[in-house]
């Protein structure tokens, strides 16, 4: 038996992959092939990049309908279902207001809020018109921008793990940032690849009495949305990188949500609209998503108190952890 | 990971005043400054740009495309954005490509025999993506079945079939043949060509040129029969090796600026890291002479991927660096003043500043695009090779950037200095061998 570890930088975080089997040259060319694939769609789906599909819709779409390839129309067509699954939880047309979040966070104050409102008058699915006869896309106005930073590491990792099984592979694990794994088949020494979520508010390796859940993972995905880890706090207040769409500004309330799907993409996509949507408001998710495992813990602040809500997904115990919801499955 | 900052151009006095500096002191106005010298000889036309003009099914050219592995599913991808191409068929031999086409063009037929494409009197072009000892049936057959061919690089792996494609190509004269030399249809290559041969370098002295990759090129599939055929890359019968399979494109990119070929290569291969069974080395040298002592050294492995691909041409007034479809001056102290370079964007590489070629800086100003920060009109060079291809069948006939005969001196240059490299020996090209094909 051999085991193979590849990596690639791409998507401003590294993606790791391991592939068990027995022939490791085999292993290796599938792995390069399918990190490769990561690293073209960076290049496809990139808000940085003025020369990506997403750059030049950015760019032109308020001006023209523009057309683009396959893949991204269909990937947008997807992002259009989730924003309507959500209730607008989850919303790609986020990108002009995380321009201003971003370099808010950079400065470490809060943008002005007149600026925050105008901002949110570019925002909405409903600005973007995705025609399909045409394959082209517009917006209804001037500014809207799209930014796939909620769903595109969960793509990148569909795909790749999609191509493995083309080429033959039975067993893997991919994860993109830490933020969305898949996992193929079983580890060659047996048992089930786990996958372990710690309490928000630990640096990494924080220890076994910080693990909020170890999830096991077999030909699913598991993406996992933190207000922590990047966060900037100003006046006292806390803010996390989690913009919410419907209001403007970064999601108060919940830490941390996680959602195991058989697509990375959709569970990339779940994990961010659940975390807006926080303990109070799952519902319009889960109740879409009977079958899907979830979790999404509550609090205000990273080192708790805490409140849960679980369906499917064993959980810790944690003295910090006041209140835990459990939903029965196919709630 | 943005390089530059992308933030909307202000319309502030200062940037107004830098502006309109630019649209007179863009590269095209610094030529004409400098005396730059006519270029002669050249297949050259203006450039042509995206128009995005919508069109009705009508005037769309109906595509094959012909191999479906990572290179034929780039060219798909491509397609897909270019208002004047449909892709009608994809063909590749191995069912699970065949799924992938239909996932990503849903429209288009699909086809395990290339025959088929080219039976279907409604595809007017094909594009030739399989591997390099396949072109040469293909491509004949498709020129004989009357369609324009875009046929990938290097046109075959003997010089036979070379000759045998590049002679099909010509005497299909109504029809249009071009190569996957992209880089001959890249403006922003383009521009540095121009600039180059204005004599901004001084006299030029060398060149040096990279590829550096850390992976193994071996290729997985679900079956071992598969396996093999996908591997040809790695078969020392059929593949030209790192030298032919990649350099080649920037081989090209030297002849091109030097307008000669090399008159002798020495090389050197070893294969140092990835030994699981082939012969094709994964690590190489090559010395290429050009006329007026200028040498290019060229250098790739499979074992590092440090730097990446870039190409250096050297002179007496400064180097100019390509990579990434960018291109940057690096002048020497005593070299002497352009005048617009003090207003052009720098980038800093370890102590070196270097100036950013911008291509068509003039045309961004028109649309109001800062000429300093990146271009999102920008395609990569594939973008405006295949564009330039399906004008040419739509408008044409031009004489393409890269026809048949530039297909064919690349492909002599890339045999010949496989053999270099393999044989670990220098070799000098033979003149007649490429005055075969004229």
């Amino acid at each position: 038996m051999s085991q193979i570890r590849l990596a690639c930088a791409a998507m401003a975080t590294r993606f790791e992959l391991v592939l068990e089997g027995d022939d490791p040259s085999r292993l290796r060319a599938a792995g390069e092939e399918a990190l490769a694939g990561v690293r073209r769609l960076e290049a496809k789906l990139s808000f940085f990049r003025p020369t990506s599909e997403i750059g030049r819709i950015n760019a032109f779409a308020a001006e023209r309908p523009v057309r683009v390839d396959g893949e991204v129309f269909d990937l947008l067509l997807r992002a259009e279902r989730y924003h309507r699954e959500t209730a607008g939880a989850f919303d790609v047309t986020v990108g002009s207001l995380m321009r201003y979040w971003r370099s808010a966070s950079a400065a470490g104050t809060v943008p002005d809020a007149a600026l925050i409102e105008e901002a949110r008058l570019r925002v909405g699915m409903e600005l973007v018109e995705l025609d399909v006869a045409g394959r082209s896309v517009r917006f209804a106005r001037p500014g809207v921008l799209i930014d796939l930073g909620a769903i595109g590491k969960g793509y990148a990792v569909e795909q790749a793990m999609l191509l493995l099984r083309e080429l033959g592979v039975g067993c893997a694990l991919l994860h993109g940032g830490t933020s969305t794994v898949q996992a193929l088949g079983r580890p060659v020494q047996g048992g089930v690849w786990r996958v372990a979520l710690e309490y928000p508010g630990v640096g990494a390796n924080g220890g076994e009495e910080h693990l909020l859940s170890i999830v096991e993972l077999r030909d699913v995905a598991l993406s996992v949305s933190k207000v922590t880890g990047r966060v900037f706090t100003a006046g006292g207040v806390t803010y996390g990188h989690v913009v919410d769409p419907r209001l403007g500004w970064p999601v108060q309330g919940a830490l941390l949500a996680a959602v195991v799907s058989p697509s990375a993409t959709e569970a990339d996509a779940l994990s961010t609209a659940l975390l807006t949507l926080g303990p109070a408001g799952h519902a319009a998710v889960t109740a879409r998503r009977p079958a899907a495992p979830m979790l999404v813990l509550g609090g205000e602040a990273p080192h708790g108190p805490y409140r849960l809500v679980t369906r499917g997904l064993p959980v810790r115990r944690s003295a910090l952890l006041e209140a835990v919801e459990e939903l029965p499955p196919g709630a | 990971m943005a390089k530059h900052s992308s933030g909307e151009a202000g319309d502030s006095g200062r940037s107004l005043a830098r502006r309109d500096f630019l649209k007179r002191g863009s590269l095209a106005g610094i030529l004409g400054m400098v005396g730059g010298q006519q270029v002669m000889g050249l297949e050259l036309r203006p450039p042509s740009r995206p128009t995005y003009s919508r069109l009705d099914g009508s005037e769309r050219i109906a595509c094959g495309v012909i191999g479906f592995g990572e290179w034929g599913r780039e060219i798909s991808a491509t397609l897909g954005r270019i208002e004047t191409a449909r892709i009608a068929a994809i063909c590749d031999t191995f069912p699970v490509m065949l799924q992938r086409a239909s996932r990503s063009v849903p429209d288009a037929a699909t086809q395990a025999e290339y025959r088929r494409v080219l039976d279907d009197p409604e595809i007017q072009v094909v594009f030739v993506a399989t591997p390099t000892h396949l072109h040469r049936g293909i491509v004949i057959a498709a020129l004989e079945a009357g369609k324009h061919v875009y046929c990938e690089m290097p046109l075959a792996h003997t010089i036979e079939d070379a000759q045998a494609i590049a002679r099909a190509a010509k005497s299909a004269n109504r029809q249009i043949f071009q190569v996957g030399l992209s880089y001959r249809s890249n403006p922003q290559h383009r521009e540095v060509f121009q600039f180059i041969r204005s004599g901004a370098l001084g006299r030029a002295t060398a060149a040096r040129a990279q590829w550096h990759g850390k992976q193994s090129w071996r290729r997985a599939s679900a079956t071992s029969e598969r396996e093999r055929e996908l591997n040809w890359r790695l078969d020392s019968n059929i593949s030209l090796g790192l030298i032919g399979e990649i350099g080649v494109h920037q081989l090209d990119t030297a002849d091109w600026i030097y307008q000669g070929l090399p008159r002798a290569v020495t090389g050197a291969g070893q294969l140092i890291y990835w030994k699981d069974g082939r012969r094709v080395p994964d690590t190489i040298q090559a010395i290429f002479e050009y006329p007026s002592d200028v040498r290019l050294t060229y250098n790739a492995t499979l074992t590092n991927s440090f730097d990446g691909e870039y190409d250096m041409f050297y002179g007496t007034d400064g180097t100019i660096m390509m990579r990434d479809s960018k291109a940057w001056l690096f002048k020497e102290v005593d070299a002497p003043v352009l005048g617009w370079e003090v207003y052009a964007r720098k980038d800093r590489f370890y102590r070196e500043s270097g100036i950013a070629l911008v291509a068509d800086a003039t045309q961004l100003e028109a649309q109001g695009i800062d000429p300093t920060v990146d271009d999102p009109n920008v395609e990569t060079p594939l973008f405006y090779a295949l564009e330039e291809f399906l004008d040419n069948a739509l408008r044409g006939p031009f004489p393409p950037s890269a026809g048949y005969k530039a297909g064919y001196d690349a492909t002599v240059v890339a045999i010949r200095a496989n053999e270099a490299v393999t044989g670990n020996r220098r070799l000098t090209f033979d003149q007649s061998v490429f005055d075969a094909v004229t």
